[in-house]
Formats: structure tokens, C-alpha cells, sequence
């Protein structure tokens, strides 16, 4: 067995119990934290397919940007401690037996199907930036742009708004 | 030997755990968080196929880059949802968010 299936099998391993810990916990910041371990290994399974740039990407948007943010919200948001946080039993059974039935579907599939392969396993940066920036320009900045409007329309939801009527902060303006 | 594969059902695993989470969670952002995870899934998808099936032309992982874009923008307005119901109406259970039903 050579090293590079020992840290395959190691870092699947670790992103599939991160997966399942952040479906069974009880509390929501050990889901988070359990997700984020999932993210870090995926990054490490990039860097096995020798895409070191999406590893980085992975670390920096995943696990910098977004876990940080869900927790930040996490924070944020009053909690309900009265309410169950999963459904009915009767609910995770079946959802647990339909997404069982869906994966050994995929899997049967996925893992005996050969495809055609290319001979060499060589991939970098460099062609990455060159099909990027010449053959899907354009898509890169419609990219920019939604994530300009995403970002816009985030402010505009999330910010504590005190010029509608009728909203709880607006109301000792006096403006009826 | 790894092969495209093992990253493949890998791929299919997760894909299916984050679609049990969205299923069965009733919290919001453990909802939101799932749907990353489905995501992520794709994404190693389309990596592995990049690496094995067309290394040359990278096509695979420019796909996954804009997939991160749009990731980013839908987990950046689902929290601002959330936190907007959060603020107005004291829910935090999907399930019990009626505002838009007619």
C-alpha cells in the first residue's frame, strides 16, 4: 500500500465522521465545529488530486470565511431550547432508509462503471488560470457580479432597518 | 491504487448524508450548513473527474471555482434570512415559518 492511499483513506475517513457529526449532534456549534473538520479534509483530498489552488481556496473560503460566519450567526440568533432541533422519529427512520437506498444506488453505479481515463495525472495551477481567464471570462465576471449582488442583497436583509413604519426600533421616532 | 472511483463514492457518501440533514433537521442553519455539504460533494466530484478524466484542460476545476462563488452568495443570503427571522419573528424552526403562505 502506498502512502498516498494510506492519506486517502485516512482523509475520507475523517470527512465522512465529520459529515455524520454534524447530522446526529445535538448542539449546534459541535455540528458546526464537526462540519468544519469535514471542509479541512476535503481540502486535504484536493491537495491528493494535485490541485494545490482549490485547496487553498477550500481552506480559505470554507474553512475560513464560512465557518466563521455560521458561527458568527450561530451567536447572533436567540435559540429555541424548548423545541427539538430533528424531526419525528418516525421521519428519520425513512429519510434514513430512503438516502440509504439513493447512496447504494450511486455507489453501485459510480464504483463499477470504468471511465476513460487520461494517461498522465498531472494537473496545475497554470492551466487552471489559462481556461479560466481566456476560455470562461465571461463566466468568471457574471461570477463576480452575482457574488456583488449576493453581497448587497445580504446587507440589505440582515441590517436592522429603522426607517420602515411599523418596524420595533422605528417606533420612539414618533412616526406613526 | 486510488482510482476516480473511491472519489466518487466518496463524493456520493457525503452527497447523500448532507441530503439526510436537509431532510431531517429542523434547525435553519444546520439546513443551510447541509446544503454546503451537498455542495462540497459536487465539488469533489468534479475535481476528481478534472484530475482523472482531463487533466490537461482543467475544465473540471473551473467549475469548482464557480461553484465556491455561488456557495459563498447562497450561504452569505441564507444567514442573512435567518437572521432577519430571527430578529422579527423569535422562530428558528423551518418548520414553524409560515410568513409567506398565502
Amino acid at each position: 500500500m502506498s502512502l498516498s492511499v494510506v492519506f486517502f483513506y485516512l482523509y475520507a475517513a475523517i470527512a465522512l465522521a465529520g459529515a455524520i457529526g454534524l447530522v446526529i449532534a445535538r448542539n449546534l456549534v459541535h455540528a458546526v465545529m464537526s462540519m468544519f473538520a469535514t471542509l479541512l479534509a476535503i481540502a486535504a483530498l484536493y491537495l491528493l488530486l494535485g490541485s494545490e489552488f482549490l485547496a487553498a481556496m477550500q481552506l480559505f473560503v470554507y474553512g475560513g470565511a464560512i465557518t466563521v460566519l455560521v458561527l458568527f450567526v450561530l451567536m447572533l440568533t436567540k435559540a429555541e431550547p424548548e423545541i427539538a432541533t430533528t424531526s419525528r422519529t418516525a421521519i428519520r427512520w425513512t429519510a434514513l432508509g430512503l438516502c440509504g437506498v439513493f447512496f447504494v444506488a450511486l455507489a453501485y453505479i459510480l464504483g463499477t462503471h470504468s471511465w476513460e481515463l487520461a494517461a498522465s495525472h498531472v494537473s496545475n495551477t497554470a492551466s487552471l488560470a489559462e481556461t479560466l481567464f481566456s476560455r470562461y471570462v465571461l463566466p468568471f465576471e457574471i461570477a463576480g457580479l452575482s457574488l456583488t449582488i449576493a453581497l448587497i442583497g445580504a446587507i440589505v436583509l440582515a441590517r436592522e432597518d429603522d426607517t420602515l413604519p411599523g418596524n420595533a426600533s422605528a417606533d420612539e421616532g414618533g412616526d406613526a | 491504487m486510488i482510482t476516480l472511483n473511491h472519489y466518487l463514492v466518496l463524493a456520493a457518501a457525503l452527497f447523500c448524508i448532507g441530503l439526510f440533514g436537509v431532510v431531517t433537521s429542523r434547525s435553519a442553519l444546520r439546513v443551510v450548513v447541509c446544503v454546503e455539504l451537498i455542495l462540497n460533494a459536487v465539488n469533489l466530484n468534479l475535481a476528481a473527474f478534472s484530475a482523472y478524466v482531463a487533466p490537461k484542460q482543467a475544465v473540471g476545476m473551473n467549475f469548482v471555482i464557480f461553484l465556491m462563488v455561488v456557495a459563498a452568495a447562497e450561504v452569505g443570503l441564507a444567514l442573512a434570512v435567518i437572521l432577519t427571522l430571527n430578529r422579527t419573528s423569535d422562530i428558528s424552526a423551518i418548520d414553524r415559518i409560515r410568513k409567506l403562505r398565502g
